[in-house]
């Protein structure tokens, strides 16, 4: 019972004094945010889907225009929003969006008639993105054609068009007479044709055939051709990652569960010099119980930081693979941090030179164990260094249970590490503790 | 109920405590009285258990401070302030009456006591580090007595504080020593440890000087008194003794009294007199040959 109270001290001592609080929790998750962003990357236009975020503005709104836009919305590759003239141009010149489609005014009245001159259909592609300008322009050309065929479908609305041309012709004094009497006799097979057509349509509608024509200007289908990736490779690794958070929240974690063992290996030099180790030991409590209520406090700061990255991981939109394995690895990398504390908080013998030492130690296995900049992106002869620090490990396990989708088996080297180390730690802190305060 | 005997402790070359023994009686006060590094800490220190002896033995009621049963008898108030000072003091008291195994109602009692003798009520709620330096000296001794010791280490309880608070742990020791409690009391200043303590130690190099009531220690090694004052007038042919240096003058005497009485029947008239006893200053020059507060 003594261990909890001793540990809950500690916890409100770490929480009251608001610098030690900040490094505990608040730099971490500034710290995830930041990098998070960061891995984000330039595509952040597509709003993190892969998808091609374009800006459209409608100035025709018919039916037509709406098909249209249907039609391209049935490419996955494209997020279509609907915006004003002005407000989408700018959404590109800033990046935010990678294109922008303007359907003019009459755009129904025209497209998909072939004799008829098409609508202009004003494309804007932010510049860097080529391959993109080429797909899109595709996909434009796909959605009119489908206009097309869609007017096929529907025979009597070509039916106006030439009664227009009957008139048109008729009027015409500079056609000759032999030229009108033909043309006149094809459009009234033209028409004639319609009729039966759509007579046809009607009657197959009527029997539940479907109906009319339908007009494919190409036939595609999609084969799979994902490349094949070494899973250890740097690609291999990415291809995992589920959320722009999957990276940073685990290195948020450790500067988190860092900040806890700074913190602790400091109040034990702090109990020192204030004082109140005094009273600790003259109190009914052994030495033993004093170092393991220090280092349940320290432990149950580490679950909690991590408890805490975890949910705002989560509500960010990381998705962890395993809530078991996650705990667990919460559970080993505590165990290890706690025993690091341990051997820190003998570094020095005041609070200056443990806190020194304390983050120097700390900036060094964040350093190499991918804290700062993932072990995947590092040159390989660092990755070999980084499996010396802790920090390399504890990611290992917390990594394998976000995104890694580490199997048990795969997880187990790294948390025998993680507890050895945490053993090794406690046992050399605590003994050099004893024999100093002896 | 507590017993040093022949108790040593080094540090390196240096013999912080040679060869003590002493015993202290149940409800007795006893005083400390050395100069700063004098050994006082340290034995203070052998009597809790936060120091073994490197020979000698401490026991309290027979047995080993080591042991948990004894350090539950056992208060301290360590020279150092020893108090979480982000904590409030309800916060600190709660925490280390928790330590002693006290729990629900009784936890709550002992620390609203405390908190009434330390005069910190209205303060309760106040975190530590805002207090000023008597009222953290005042909380160090209720966090001391929380769980109701029965013998209470004070180690130079009075160190940086005002005249007022000063009063005020006077006063509340007096009164825990009326009550029955067994006090330790280590100090340097001479007029503290004739104000409370039954007996005195005098302690200097880590030796016991001498240990014995007051009066006792006065007696044998105070000397004499001295008289001191202005002379109006000396009859002519008077033999006047001591030491005149213009009208100043000055006597040593056992008995300054019949000094003054047979002076004054021979015709010798006083400006001013002033007669000082022996304190234990001169005890500690007599024993040491240097004042206390070198």
């Amino acid at each position: 019972m003594n261990l909890l109270h001793l540990a809950l001290k500690d916890l409100r001592l770490l929480f009251r004094d608001k610098m030690g609080a900040f490094f505990v929790i608040g730099f971490p998750v500034l710290l995830g945010l930041f990098f998070g962003v960061i891995f984000k990357g330039p595509d952040s236009s597509s709003g993190g889907s892969g998808k091609i975020s374009i800006a459209v503005v409608d100035l025709d709104n018919s039916p037509q225009s709406t098909k249209f836009l249907d039609e391209l919305r049935k490419n996955e590759g494209l997020r279509l929003e609907i915006d004003e003239n002005e407000a989408a141009r700018k959404s590109v010149r800033l990046g935010q969006r990678s294109a922008m489609i303007v359907i003019p005014t009459g755009f129904g009245q025209k497209a998909g008639l072939l004799w008829e001159e098409q609508p202009e259909i004003q494309i804007g592609v932010d510049p860097s993105r080529v391959a993109e300008s080429a797909m899109l322009e595709g996909m434009v050309m796909q959605a009119v054609a489908t206009l097309i065929g869609d007017r096929f479908q529907q025979p009597t609305m070509f039916l106006p068009s030439v009664t227009q041309a009957r008139e048109s012709l008729k009027g015409n004094q500079e056609v000759d007479l032999a030229t009108k009497l033909v043309m006149g006799t094809f459009l009234n097979q033209v028409e004639q044709m319609i009729e039966a057509a759509d007579r046809v349509q009607a009657s197959n509608q009527a029997t539940g055939d479907g109906g009319g024509f339908e007009i494919n200007f190409a036939n595609v289908k999609r084969v799979d051709v994902t490349r094949e990736v070494n899973p250890s490779s740097v690609s291999g690794q990415l291809q995992k990652i589920r959320s722009d958070w999957d990276i940073s929240f685990p290195q948020a974690m450790m500067w988190g569960i860092m900040g806890c063992v700074a913190g602790f290996s400091m109040s034990i030099a702090r109990e020192r010099s204030r004082g109140t180790l005094v009273r600790l030991r003259a109190a009914p409590l052994s030495k033993t119980q004093v170092l393991l209520g220090k280092a349940l406090a320290c432990f149950l700061a580490c679950l909690l930081v991590m408890l805490m990255m975890t949910t705002l991981g989560v509500v960010l939109g990381m998705q962890p693979l395993s809530y078991l394995k996650l705990a667990v690895a919460g559970l080993v990398t505590s165990f290890c941090f706690v025993g690091i504390m341990m051997t820190m908080s003998v570094l020095g013998k005041t609070e200056e030179s443990v806190a020194g030492t304390g983050w120097a130690a700390n900036i060094v296995m964040a350093m190499f164990g991918g804290g700062m900049v993932p072990v995947m992106f590092m040159p390989a002869f660092v990755q070999s260094l980084s499996r010396f620090s802790p920090i390399y490990w504890a990611l290992r396990v917390v990594e394998g249970a976000i995104w890694r989708d580490f199997s048990w088996a795969e997880m187990l080297p790294a948390i025998l590490v993680l507890i050895a180390i945490g053993l090794i730690g406690t046992i050399v802190g605590a003994n050099i503790l004893y024999r100093r305060d002896d | 109920m507590l017993v040093i005997d022949q108790v040593v402790k080094r540090y390196g070359e240096l013999v912080a405590v040679n060869n003590i023994s002493f015993e202290i009686k149940r409800g007795e006060c006893l005083g400390l009285l050395g100069p700063n590094g004098a050994g006082k800490s340290t034995t203070i220190s052998m009597m809790v258990g936060l120091l073994k002896p490197d020979s000698g033995t401490v026991r309290l009621d027979g047995a080993s401070p080591d042991s948990n049963a004894t350090r539950r008898l056992i208060g301290v108030a360590p020279q150092a302030l020893s108090l979480y000072e982000e904590l409030t003091p309800r916060e600190n008291l709660t925490f280390f009456g928790k330590l002693y195994g006290l729990s629900a109602a009784k936890l709550r009692d002992r620390v609203a006591w405390a908190l009434k003798i330390a005069g910190l009520e209205d303060r309760a709620r106040h975190r530590v580090h805002t207090f000023s330096g008597g009222m953290k000296r005042r909380l160090n001794i209720a966090v001391a007595l929380i769980h109701q010791p029965t013998l209470l280490l004070l180690d130079e309880p009075t160190v940086g504080v005002d005249p007022q608070s000063r009063n005020h742990i006077f006063d509340w020791i007096e009164q825990l020593n009326a009550d029955g409690m067994t006090i330790v009391y280590t100090t340097h200043y001479m007029e503290e440890a004739q104000r409370l303590c039954d007996r005195v130690a005098i302690i200097d190099h880590g030796k016991l000087l001498a240990l014995d009531a007051i009066p006792q220690l006065l007696a044998q090694h105070g000397g004499q008194s001295v008289i001191s004052g202005r002379l109006e007038h000396i009859p002519s042919d008077f033999s006047l003794p001591g030491t005149l240096l213009e009208s100043d003058w000055r006597l040593e005497s056992e008995q300054p009294f019949d000094v003054l009485t047979r002076l004054a029947q021979s015709g010798v008239r006083f400006g001013s007199v002033q007669i000082a006893g022996p304190d234990l200053e001169a005890v500690f020059l007599k024993l040491t040959g240097r004042v206390l507060r070198d």
